[in-house]
């Protein structure tokens, strides 16, 4: 579904990613995890085009994506978050998610804002997020949760085949996490191929049947995430030294 | 979030009603029908005006609508790439100055008036803009107004020394054989029938799929790209649009003013007054640059009556403008719709 092959970004000296390469398989709910610094956001941001990678290359459902602009990468169906919510403060929420609908023909831009099918399709997934009276809210005046729901919404609204979720617990009350996670699983479900870059350890283990690994740019360990809470370098690139698995999870949980 | 489940059941059945009424009321006013009869009012005034030639010599008042037609139309555009898009222009006289030219030197070589050619100016306008935009848009914020008044300080020293054009001694037209009575007349519908096809575009594409775009590149333009925004051709294609209408009454002027020259049409002074039309009136709204427009043209004229052509008109045109934008900090038309105080034959947004 997603291949990355040795995917670079450096900032002057800085090697914020190094060589990184992976695989993500088609329908699959996989973890981009690594202690901060590790790379993880920018090997996102350079995956989805927000940022122009040094060098490597991307293929997304056997088609290269790493020359494209960021927009034509969302219209092949791969979708992302930010990890600091980004929204469109002035426009309302049934607006937010419009904008990321996929009709985009010239006879399209000159039409109405919000179509009667987008307005619909929008509701749909406001409701299955259960937030759909906030839809004629401004962004501005949401809570930061309802931005991360918001955010969620609105990446659905284009049909990806692929979403890259850059820690959707981050800052999210526990109630709120349990929601996020059956949404995804329920996303999952319906055959979406899922990629996280989450620090909740638990929410990780429990959610992913695959992970890999990052630390200093480079991947340091990929696969399941028995293996993965098995490897010494994961736990020592986590904690400086060899820990038991059980207490990384722990230690990782209480972090958040 | 609300978790009903561990309070006081009225309590939460009050906040859930409220709640309610507050959205039934949000998702009310996004519907709510438009007012048509004020701007249907407006239109027939603006269009039987000139009658009152008929009745005496009312020049001065024809000039006047005429002049602040144009500074709608002008405003109106520019608030399609300053207020829509986010990216403010301070050298937007630029495109006025080229569509004057285009017509005038058509008129001055060939004898063809600008009221046929104000198309053919605004098309050249419109793509020099492309031009031009293709290169400026790529910086964003401050990078990008200074690049804005740079294109107009290299256009002006291009224009003060092309020979062809008459360099900084400009074009004398052809003055029209219209009496002068009626000599205005052709000039005031074509301003009138430019002011309105901008309103209306600027209306058309704050409604439309192109202007959710453009709103969304003002407010986040890296979202917006990766929302699936075709960022770089939505800007240029607002920039051009927002050209043509500044070159087609570029052309309507020169050719009323029967000169060309480029002081008239490269001074900041008519990027300053396009801008601050928007800000006064309510930048991103569609009635705003209109209300900006007659604001400002109207406090210019009331005190250069009253205090003289001196320099304490400016003055004084400037202290009421920090006034206005002290109590109405998004403009009067985007203060007045953030309060729910709109008018609503000023609500067409």
């Amino acid at each position: 579904m997603l291949r990355v092959e040795g995917l670079c970004k450096h900032f002057g000296g800085i090697r914020a990613v190094d060589q990184c390469s992976f695989e993500i398989a088609k329908g699959s709910i996989s973890a981009l995890i690594g202690p901060n610094g590790a790379g993880k956001t920018t090997a996102f941001n350079c995956i989805s085009r927000t940022m122009e990678p040094t060098a490597g290359k991307v293929w997304l459902d056997g088609k290269r994506i790493d020359h494209l602009k960021p927009h034509k990468v969302t219209r092949l169906g791969l979708s992302r978050t930010f990890q600091i919510t980004r929204s469109l403060e002035d426009l309302t929420v049934l607006e937010n998610l419009c904008v990321q609908a996929t009709s985009h023909g010239f006879a399209r831009l000159v039409g109405p804002s919000i179509s009667e099918e987008e307005r619909a399709k929008a509701e749909e997934i406001l409701d299955f997020l259960g937030i759909s009276r906030l839809a004629y809210e401004q962004a501005r005046n949401l809570s930061y949760g309802q931005r991360k729901l918001m955010d969620f919404a609105a990446l659905l609204m284009s049909d990806p085949k692929i979403i890259l979720l850059d820690e959707p617990a981050g800052g999210v009350n526990p109630r709120l996490l349990d929601d996020i996670v059956e949404h995804i699983r329920a996303l999952h479900a319906r055959g979406l191929t899922v990629l996280i870059v989450e620090h909740n350890m638990e929410l990780v283990m429990s959610l992913c049947e695959h992970i890999v690994v990052m630390a200093q740019g480079r991947v340091i360990a990929d696969g399941p995430p028995d293996a993965i809470k098995a490897n010494p370098e994961v736990l020592e690139a986590y904690l400086g030294a060899s820990t038991a698995a059980e207490e990384t999870s722990d230690a990782e949980a209480a972090h958040v | 979030m609300s978790d009903t489940s561990t309070q006081n059941p009225d309590a939460v059945a009050d906040v859930l009603s409220a709640r309610e009424a507050y959205n039934a009321g949000l998702a009310r006013s996004g519907a709510r029908g438009r007012s048509w009869t004020v701007a249907a009012i407006v239109l027939i005034l603006l269009i039987a005006l000139p009658a009152l030639q008929f009745v005496g010599n009312y020049n001065y008042a024809l000039h006047m609508a005429l002049y602040t037609l144009m500074y709608v139309a002008m405003a109106s555009s520019w608030n399609i790439l300053g207020g829509y898009t986010g990216y403010v222009s301070l050298g937007h006289n630029v495109f006025f100055c080229i569509g004057g030219y285009v017509s005038g030197m058509i008129l001055a070589k060939m004898g063809v008036s600008t009221l046929i050619t104000a198309p053919l100016a605004g098309l050249v306008a419109a793509a020099v803009g492309v031009g031009v935009g293709t290169i400026t848009l790529r910086m964003r914020g401050p990078t990008f107004i200074i690049s804005s008044i740079a294109l107009l300080m290299i256009v002006r020293i291009l224009f003060d020394n092309w020979g062809y054009v008459g360099g900084a001694n400009g074009v004398t037209l052809p003055v029209t054989d219209l009496d002068v009575r009626w000599a205005k007349i052709p000039y005031y519908y074509a301003m009138l029938v430019i002011a309105l096809l901008a309103v209306v575009a600027s209306y058309r594409i704050k409604h439309s799929k192109f202007g959710l775009g453009l709103r969304a590149i003002s407010q986040d333009e890296v979202k917006a790209e990766s929302a699936g925004i075709d960022t770089a051709t939505y800007k240029v294609a607002a920039f051009a649009v927002s050209a043509f209408f500044v070159g087609m009454t570029g052309a309507i002027w020169g050719e009323y003013l029967t000169y060309l020259r480029p002081n008239i049409f490269l001074i900041i002074l008519v990027a300053a007054y396009m801008v601050l039309m928007c800000i006064i009136g309510g930048k991103g709204t569609v009635t705003g640059p209109i209300v900006g427009a007659i604001l400002i043209v109207a406090f210019n004229e009331f005190f250069a009556a009253t205090l003289g052509a001196s320099e304490i008109n400016i003055l004084a045109t400037g202290l009421i403008m920090v006034l206005v934008l002290l109590y109405f900090p998004l403009g009067v038309v985007g203060t007045l719709a953030q309060k729910g105080r709109l008018p609503r034959f000023l609500d067409w947004d």
